[in-house]
């Protein structure tokens, strides 16, 4: 402790004494406390306490820092003896802390949420959005191999979740399963996931969900900041970089601005006994924004471009039943080469832009949010064709234009009382890219959708209400190429109401509970309506809901009984948090009627031979289940976490189940961590374990498809249960451990990450992974990775 | 603040507008021609006239079947098989409707094979090389010697009736070798005939 400074003349006899504590109100021992006008500066002891003896009279800044957290300011007067207590917040900007700063919000207090911070991010950073989210629980991902994850919430996926990518609904080509979103992880300084459905501020789709992409709040001083991420992973033997630069305009107050940057690649996977042919990938995103902030008013000005080309096992590929036999029967996966770097086909490139401008004011009373969003997508898909002239050719190519425009008024009408009215607009253009030589999977089409929302929040002593009300119409205009490539033009139109309830009760000091009920809609999407032909690697012929039955051709939405789908999702989360435990149980109920998928209907003969062919169709389907975690502190020091993640999904109008329904899972890890003001240390071990999924559909062999073909049997003429290729695998257990070392040098802060993910190289297959039909998932993963922030 | 709001609704009224009165072209359809959607195999034996089996898928991409006439040949007789392969999404004026032709360039890079039940022919013996290593009387080979199978000859045992006779066109792109087989590569065409032989 310096030397306290004393002041002639002056009465200089008082103390401040105080203790800096977390957000849970656990000591921080270590943290800076520092009063800048005297030069007096000292760390918290063991119990988190500091006191600075024999001060003056006067008014003091007093600053306290704390690795990860953010820095408290604090302005006193000293005329007395004081005692006080700091809190600090981890640094990680919580969702509603950014509401408060400035732009609309996204959750409410009675939405059921989870997240992801900035420290929980960095720890797991080089991984792709969909496999960062699957750490988030009630959250899983669809695969298609070791680099394509896409999010599955509550057991719903694809265009039944929403992904707000820095406030725009992101809009790409997501009618596959093996289409992952296009947005570069280290964008977010948080992910969030909202498990209720019904997104009123953003449109129809959020039947299972919202998955919230926030970037950091656009620095507001002079100060150059920056960060830069190395990452090495071992299986790939694939890289990472990463960087970012952000800071504000000399001489002009209220500007900053930010340039992003992340580079990735990766070869060929491995398995504990084999590679992976063909499952590398590359990617090259950047992103830059600029804005303007003044107490009232401010805009922002962001561009990003995500560019990715992702190999998919060459295995997979079958382009008969007979090969589809083969190639699951195999030990080892069909044309499995040396490691290499080099992506072939089947592949995906994929470019996604975002150009986004938004502005707002803010009076007394009301908030003006308005923005405008323009997203390009571009998706070339790759096959193994006949010949090399083909395949050099993709064989689906589609850009996809979209425009949004958003506008709301947040109304304070009281301190209770605040309601929120926008309008969302949208307009999309689906274009073939000519060239594939092929029928086009989809139909080129246009997309107007339309909607209005009003949301009223109330807060009561204990208790926080919210309602919300929406209306959506939806126009397509379509323009496609039917099984004989001749073309054919239609337009039609969805409109229905999305409503929501939800209530946050505080029940005590240490426990609240949540609830919201929503109703949720969405129009069946072009694919679902139109697709014809078989894409990447799957062995099936797909048929849109408005393609005939009987003669293929495309019927009049009016002359079927297409209708959209509906969901009705009840959730309830349970918060408890006291001294050293920490518990939360979410369970859920969502009844989705008029449920689109791809069902088994028959074995068409091609020119290739037998195929099984898939129409999709609707039925109605329910999803419940419990996400649970607990934790609990032994000490400062050392802590465990436990969660679990329990889903039945069932067909309820067939009494029959689905496919890709992620089974239950289980994990418990333990922590390490020693906090202090200049460095922080980790270490954590994790054990996984997923059980197998017994609710899976039945299982035919597509030998045995074959083998009844050749009879003259359809063995789907007459049973119209779902089926899959393969029996679902084994339950598996997995050990990771990860270790992390983080040094406070001047303003810098380093951080360096050793962690091994499948630590015993155990051999496995999961279910939710389309690749498990052909190959184990990657063995051990050694990742080193190198953080420098400033 | 409700004139702001005004501003709004215009201007996502007005943005609406411009994109609405875009003019719209329609698409252009795309060539198939990696098609094969039908198949004609002809019989022609050392003296007198050839017998010509087709198969046709005449709803292209929808779901109506492959439909294949049983292939009807004559007891202890030498036939040159020849297979053509063609692409209905075209005219047959087009040169895009002849699938063959392109088979036949890229004769490296593909292979036909053959299987038959057992009592069909007395030449070759066995029951063909799909699945198993067998013989097949190819005629025309590729550059590199293998063999690619548009043409081959076939001795017909006695008579017999409901046999049947299967043709695989696989699509071996640097894997046709010597050792290769017809599980190597990606089917091209795998189509099952109904074959009888007549006294």
């Amino acid at each position: 402790m310096a030397g306290p400074v004393i002041q002639a003349q002056q009465n200089c006899t008082f103390i401040i004494s105080g203790k800096v504590v977390d957000e849970n109100g656990s000591a921080l021992p270590g943290a800076s406390v520092q009063i800048k006008k005297l030069s007096l500066g000292e760390a918290t002891n063991e119990t988190g306490s500091f006191r600075f003896e024999k001060l003056c009279k006067g008014t003091y800044l007093v600053l306290v820092q704390y690795l990860g957290y953010e820095s408290v300011e604090k302005r006193i007067t000293v005329d007395s003896n004081l005692e006080l207590t700091i809190n600090l917040q981890p640094s990680e900007r919580v969702l509603q802390e950014v509401v408060v700063a400035d732009h609309a919000e996204v959750a409410t207090r009675s939405n059921n949420t989870a997240a992801l911070s900035a420290r929980e991010l960095d720890e797991v950073s080089g991984k792709s959005l969909g496999e960062t989210l699957q750490n988030i629980s009630g959250v899983n991902s669809i695969q298609s191999g070791p680099a394509i994850f896409k999010p599955v919430i509550h057991g719903v996926h694809s265009q039944r979740i929403l992904i707000l990518n820095n406030g725009i609904r992101q809009e790409g080509q997501q009618w596959g399963a093996e289409h992952a979103p296009e947005i570069d992880p280290f964008i977010a300084n948080n992910l969030t996931v909202i498990k209720d459905a019904g997104a009123i501020k953003y449109g129809t789709d959020a039947l299972g969900g919202v998955i919230v992409v926030t970037p950091a709040e656009l620095p507001a001083d002079q100060k150059l900041g920056g960060e830069l991420h190395l990452i090495g992973n071992s299986n790939g033997r694939a890289g990472t970089i990463s960087g970012l630069l952000e800071g504000g305009i000399k001489n002009a107050k209220g500007w900053g601005w930010r340039v992003q940057g992340t580079g990735r690649r990766s070869g060929d996977a491995h398995t504990p006994d084999y590679v992976l042919s063909n499952t590398g990938f590359r990617e090259m995103n950047y992103s830059a924004s600029v804005g303007h902030h003044t107490e009232t008013s401010g805009f922002e000005v962001f561009y990003s471009h995500f560019n990715t080309t992702i190999g998919i096992l060459r295995g997979s590929v079958s382009e008969s039943l007979d090969d589809l036999a083969d190639r699951i029967n195999r030990q080892v996966p069909a044309n499995t080469n040396d490691f290499t770097y080099t992506i072939s086909e089947p592949r995906q490139e994929v470019t996604h832009d975002l150009i986004k401008v938004n502005g707002h004011i803010r009076s007394s009373k009301h908030l003006y949010n308005l923005q405008y969003g323009l997203q390009i997508n571009n998706r070339k898909e790759f096959d193994v064709r006949r010949g090399d002239v083909f395949t050099a050719l993709p064989a689906l190519a589609f850009r996809l234009y979209t425009h949004t425009l958003d506008a709301e008024r947040e109304t304070i009408l009281s301190d209770t009382h605040s309601r929120c009215i926008g309008i969302n607009s949208m307009i999309q253009d689906n274009n073939k890219i000519d060239g594939t030589q092929t029928l086009p999977f989809i139909p080129n089409f246009r997309n107007y959708s339309a909607g209005a929302f009003w949301i009223e929040k109330i807060s009561r002593d204990k208790v926080d209400y919210d309602l919300g009300l929406r209306y959506d119409y939806r126009l397509y205009q379509i323009a496609g190429f039917n099984f004989q490539n001749r073309l054919y033009k239609t337009q039609f139109g969805f409109g229905n109401v999305t409503a929501t309830a939800g209530v946050s009760v505080k029940l005590s000091q240490h426990s609240t509970l949540i609830g919201n009920m929503g109703s949720a809609w969405r129009p069946p999407n072009v694919a679902e309506l139109y697709s014809l032909g078989t894409h990447q690697s799957a062995a099936a012929i797909e048929y849109g809901l408005l393609l005939d039955e009987i003669t293929t051709q495309v019927k009049d939405i009016e002359n079927s009984n297409v209708n959209p789908e509906h969901a009705l999702k009840w959730v309830t989360t349970y918060r408890y948090q006291k001294n050293r435990w920490q518990a939360e149980a979410t369970g859920y109920i969502n009844y989705i009627f008029n449920y689109v998928y791809l069902k088994p209907r028959g074995i068409t003969e091609t020119g290739r031979g037998p195929f099984p062919y898939f129409r999709y169709t609707q039925t109605d389907a329910s999803f419940t289940g419990v996400d649970a975690s607990m934790q609990y502190e032994f000490s400062p020091k050392f802590s465990i976490r436990a969660s679990a993640s329990l889903l039945r999904a069932k067909d309820v109008t067939q009494n029959d189940f689905l496919i890709f329904i992620p089974s239950n899972r289980y994990d418990v890890s333990l922590r390490y961590e020693s906090k202090g003001h200049k460095k922080t240390f980790f270490a954590q071990a994790k054990l996984k374990y997923v059980a197998e999924q017994k609710r899976a559909p039945r299982w035919v062999d597509p030998e045995e498809i074959v083998a009844a073909n050749e009879q003259g049997i359809d063995l789907f003429a007459t049973d119209t249960r779902n089926f899959d290729f393969m029996f679902a695998p084994q339950g598996y257990a997995l050990l990771s451990v990860s270790t992390g070392l983080s040094v406070l040098v001047q303003n810098t802060k380093l951080d360096f990450r050793l962690s091994a993910d499948n630590l015993t190289n155990t051999r496995y297959r999961e279910y939710t992974n389309r690749m498990r039909y052909f190959a184990n998932e990657i063995g051990r993963n050694v990742s080193v990775a190198v953080n420098l922030s400033f | 603040m409700k004139s702001q709001l005004k501003i709004l609704a215009l201007i996502t009224f007005l943005s609406g507008v411009v994109f609405l009165s875009g003019c719209d072209e329609d698409p252009e359809p795309e060539d198939v021609e990696e098609e094969i959607t039908k198949v004609v195999l002809t019989f022609t034996p050392s003296g007198g006239s050839a017998i010509v089996v087709e198969a046709e898928d005449f709803d292209l991409g929808g779901v109506g079947p492959f439909e294949k006439e049983p292939i009807a040949l004559n007891a202890n007789t030498t036939y040159t098989l020849t297979i053509e392969m063609f692409n209905g999404f075209y005219e047959p004026t087009d040169d895009d409707y002849n699938v063959t032709t392109e088979v036949a360039e890229e004769a490296e890079e593909h292979q036909l094979f053959f299987s038959w039940s057992t009592g069909v022919f007395t030449s070759p013996t066995g029951t063909g090389n799909i699945g198993s290593i067998g013989v097949v009387n190819y005629e025309d080979q590729d550059d590199n010697n293998l063999p690619l199978g548009l043409e081959t000859t076939w001795t017909t045992s006695s008579a017999t009736t409901g046999k049947e006779f299967r043709i695989l066109l696989k699509h071996q792109p640097n894997e046709k070798s010597a050792t290769s087989t017809s599980d190597d590569g990606g089917t091209d065409l795998d189509l099952t005939f109904p074959i009888s032989i007549n006294e």
